[in-house]
């Protein structure tokens, strides 16, 4: 049994920090959670989907983010306790709804809970969304440990109660994707308070536009947040460590107290600097910031992500304390405002802040750096047997018949591993490099990469604009096919941009971890519910070039590719093949069939740039070979072998 | 305080390694009763699934707080992967600490394109030994491969690292989770794994 499901009550059990977040959900007897996948946010509602057999609440993988939070807000508005997860990135797709829902407030407890990515492991970018908490006016908290992350979710769900307000949870990756000892607590019954009140409280509650308006809900909105000032300065989640003789001061909130913590006892400073640990980003208990201002002649803001704290707090101590000196990420800058924190560069900041020598053994240094150099780089690679292998060879080739440079515009899923590019490779990164640039294996395909659904506009403004040197494609895979591109399909048709789409189905979302999609024919707990086609979605839009290929047979998938490319106008080709991963956790794995012959191997390496990783080479023998322990059979690389030096046993 | 780092390949089965390697040292402090211990357990793996580099940080101890070891304070790295092993070994090993390593190279696609070049073993080896650390290597996956499968590489490791001085997880408690987190059909496999690379390092460490 999945431990965040327990009855054991007061037991201390080891939770990653998002299985924590699920437990504290179902602690605080939640009604309706909903989420669409994003690392490192897709374990809550993973988890949540696993056990939701053994719950009383609704579950589901969401189309995009924007609909989760619709979906979340709405539930709310009767009265019932919602959740609703995304990563940083997703809470972008959400906007519209997260700026505008606390202008009217909630009634049922909202949480939403945000992943944010620093160091960008497995993000586009490093934005720190907790500005998205000050910009929509709402309280943020901050956890900085597993079980805080499991108490916070809980007392959340209480405070937007009171307050009124959805209530915003940060995570990062670092406590999203890391594991801590965590006790449980007693899980509560949904209150099952479902009802309609339109003018609940206030006339036309859930309706900005209502009387009496949209400014006067802003104002209530400002009322309700002076409550939440007040809530927060007894939270148990601020706490203080205030030694009798010092001018020295720490505020560190979230994962960031937690570097924090274990750097000032590295550095022996253990009770010897005044210390703010914050729970709350949003709003900031400012009589615990008096508190911890007065004497002081040095202050240390110590915070996972961009300067959220300390812009805050700079800010607060212009009324009373403007001789404070203030280090932090910006002006007195001891830490870097971009890439993560970790123990030893707060240890080093905090050093650095208050003068202390600390000394480093620099022939260690030395012969570290000596032996980085023999670390080679290991970039990223597609697994065995993956379908997009298939699909990039076709691409690749397809392209080679037409004169040109062309624009392949990427997207997000497995399949940007096609823009990742081989870290070993050395790039002169001018415009006429560009142009005799050849392509030597999949991962470098992809031209532009940016968020979901971005790269089919991109190519459509690149084909309005009048491009002419080259043909002009994008890639999606079918879970960013509903998430982020329909729009975008029929701006293609309406406006009749001359591109090429190809969907990359492979029937799941595969990057963050196999979470079902509307093409997988399951649904959330493995039911099996009817696949939503995605020809005939293109087909009914309007468009009729449509092409459907096994991105395993690589001379189809060419010709396809070609036809679309030849048609003036937008067309689409669908490659469908199942992501060969979930093949192979269906069917046992047998000992593949696939080998090399080596008499006829010419050691021409045409097999390596396929980019699959079970495919090996001798380079003392200059022989191929297949990797058994992960070869799948997929027979890509016996399609490529100009020799017939790849072959199936048997045959 | 006991920090472990384990380096691997994504696919090695290092993140399971690294859980069950921290349940049981919860387990072990709760049966211990040492109500102080904090255990934590900080992941690193790249966007991929499977291929990519793989780093778990496992952290026990009362003063522990945050998800990462610090630069030069590893007691331990078990390196499900030659590379692997350096590439996290270099930064983290602690002077005076172990280095378990499975000696199964698992190439890049860098090294097989020929863009790069793959340290030779003894390479690795020497370069810990002038960082001050003590290396154990073993084919673990030769070893799993007796086992019964090759998969059961990590768990390998795992009875590598109990037969070592250093680790601070009974032997018994590790087996019990192992037990747990397995899938049932392959417990066995798993325990015979375990018990084959708790001899091999036992053998090496006695002589």
């Amino acid at each position: 049994m999945n431990i965040v499901a327990s009855n054991r009550i007061n037991k201390k059990v080891l939770m990653m920090g998002n299985e924590a977040i699920a437990r504290g959900a179902i602690e605080a007897g939640v009604e309706v959670v909903t989420a669409y996948p994003g690392t490192p946010s897709s374990e809550i509602v993973e988890t949540l989907a696993e056990i939701s057999n053994n719950f009383d609440y609704y579950v589901e993988w969401s189309i995009n983010e924007k609909v989760a939070f619709d979906v979340a807000a709405g539930a709310s508005l009767i009265g019932v306790r919602s959740l609703v997860v995304m990563k940083n990135a997703g809470l972008n797709v959400a906007m519209d709804t997260f700026m505008t829902l606390p202008y009217t407030g909630i009634k049922g407890g909202m949480v939403i809970v945000v992943a944010d990515d620093p160091g960008a492991h497995y993000s586009s970018n490093e934005q720190d969304t907790r500005f998205a908490a000050l910009y929509a006016e709402i309280p943020c908290l901050e956890p900085a440990n597993q079980q805080e992350a499991k108490e916070m979710t809980k007392e959340a769900f209480e405070l937007s109660e009171t307050l009124e307000l959805p209530i915003f949870l940060r995570s990062v990756t670092r406590l999203s994707h890391a594991s801590g000892d965590v006790i449980l607590g007693e899980i509560k019954k949904p209150l099952k308070k479902i009802g309609f009140n339109k003018h609940w409280k206030i006339p036309f509650r859930w309706n900005v536009y209502g009387p009496s308006g949209a400014v006067s809900k802003h104002r209530w909105l400002h009322l309700q947040m002076e409550k939440a000032k007040e809530i927060i300065e007894k939270s148990k989640f601020n706490t203080f460590t205030l030694p009798a003789n010092t001018n020295i001061g720490i505020i560190a909130s979230g994962l960031g107290a937690s570097y924090a913590a274990e750097a000032i006892s590295e550095l022996g400073l253990k009770e010897k600097l005044a210390f703010l640990k914050l729970g709350f980003a949003n709003p900031l208990p400012e009589e615990k910031l008096r508190k911890i201002l007065k004497g002081l002649k040095k202050l240390i803001v110590i915070e996972e992500g961009d300067s959220v704290i300390e812009r805050q707090v700079r800010s607060f101590a212009q009324d009373t304390f403007t001789e404070i000196e203030i280090f932090g990420k910006e002006r007195k800058q001891i830490l870097n405002p971009y890439g993560e924190l970790n123990v030893d560069c707060v240890a080093k900041g905090i050093s650095k802040a208050i003068g202390l020598q600390v000394k480093e053994n620099q022939e260690r240094v030395n012969i570290k750096n000596e032996i980085q150099k023999k670390v080679s780089p290991r970039s990223s690679t597609l697994c065995a047997g993956c379908p997009h292998l298939g699909t990039y060879w076709a691409v690749k080739k397809a392209l080679q018949s037409y004169k040109g440079v062309h624009i392949v515009n990427g997207d997000i899923g497995c399949y940007e591993q096609g823009g990742y590019g081989v870290f070993s490779h050395k790039i002169n990164p001018t415009d006429d490099n560009s142009k005799t640039y050849s392509i030597s294996s999949p991962y470098e395909i992809l031209d532009t990469i940016y968020v979901m659904g971005n790269g089919i506009g991109m190519a459509m403004g690149q084909s309005q604009a009048g491009y002419k040197d080259g043909k002009v494609l994008a890639v999606a895979g079918d879970s960013t096919f509903f998430h982020a591109t329909l729009p975008a399909v029929v701006n293609a048709v309406y406006t009749q941009a001359d591109i090429t789409y190809l969907v990359l189905d492979n029937s799941w979302t595969c990057m963050t971890g196999h979470q079902p999609s509307p093409t997988t024919g399951r649904g959330k707990t493995g039911e099996k519910v009817k696949v939503i086609d995605i020809p005939k979605i293109t087909e009914a839009i309007g468009i009729t070039c449509i092409k459907v290929v096994d991105p395993y047979n690589i001379e189809e998938s060419i010709q396809a590719i070609q036809e679309a490319l030849d048609f003036k106008g937008p067309s689409v080709v669908i490659l469908q093949r199942e992501c060969a991963l979930q093949v192979q956790r269906r069917e046992k794995h047998k000992n593949p069939q696939i080998f090399i012959d080596r008499d006829k191997c010419t050691g021409c390496k045409q097999c390596l740039s396929l980019g699959c990783p079970a495919i090996t080479f001798d380079s003392e023998n200059k022989i191929a070979g297949i990797d058994s322990l992960l070869c799948v059979d997929c027979g890509l690389c016996n399609q490529i072998c100009s020799f017939g030096a790849i072959t199936l046993k048997g045959k | 305080m006991f920090n472990m780092i384990i380096a691997g390949v994504g696919g090695q089965g290092s993140i399971l390694a690294s859980h069950i390697f921290a349940d049981a040292a919860l387990r072990a402090s709760v049966t211990n009763g040492d109500n102080d211990i904090k255990v934590r357990l900080g992941e690193t793996f790249g966007a991929a699934m499977r291929g990519g580099s793989v780093a778990s940080h496992i952290k026990i101890g009362s003063d522990v707080y945050s998800p990462l070891v610090p630069e030069d304070k590893a007691d331990v790295i078990l390196g499900l992967e030659p590379l692997e092993t350096l590439r996290i070994g270099v930064n983290y090993i602690a002077p005076g600490g172990m280095v378990i390593m499975n000696i199964r190279k698992y190439e890049s696609v860098d090294v097989k394109t020929g863009q790069a070049e793959y340290p030779s073993i003894s390479d690795i080896i020497d370069s810990f030994k002038k960082l001050n650390a003590n290396v154990i290597t073993l084919d673990a996956t030769e070893i799993a491969i007796k086992a019964g499968t090759a998969k059961a590489m990590n768990v390998v490791m795992l009875g590598a690292l109990a037969a070592c001085p250093k680790n601070p997880v009974p032997r018994k408690i590790l087996e019990e989770v192992i037990k747990d987190k397995v899938p049932s059909k392959t417990i066995e496999v798993n325990m015979r794994a375990f018990e084959l690379g708790f001899s091999k390092v036992s053998e090496d460490l006695r002589e």
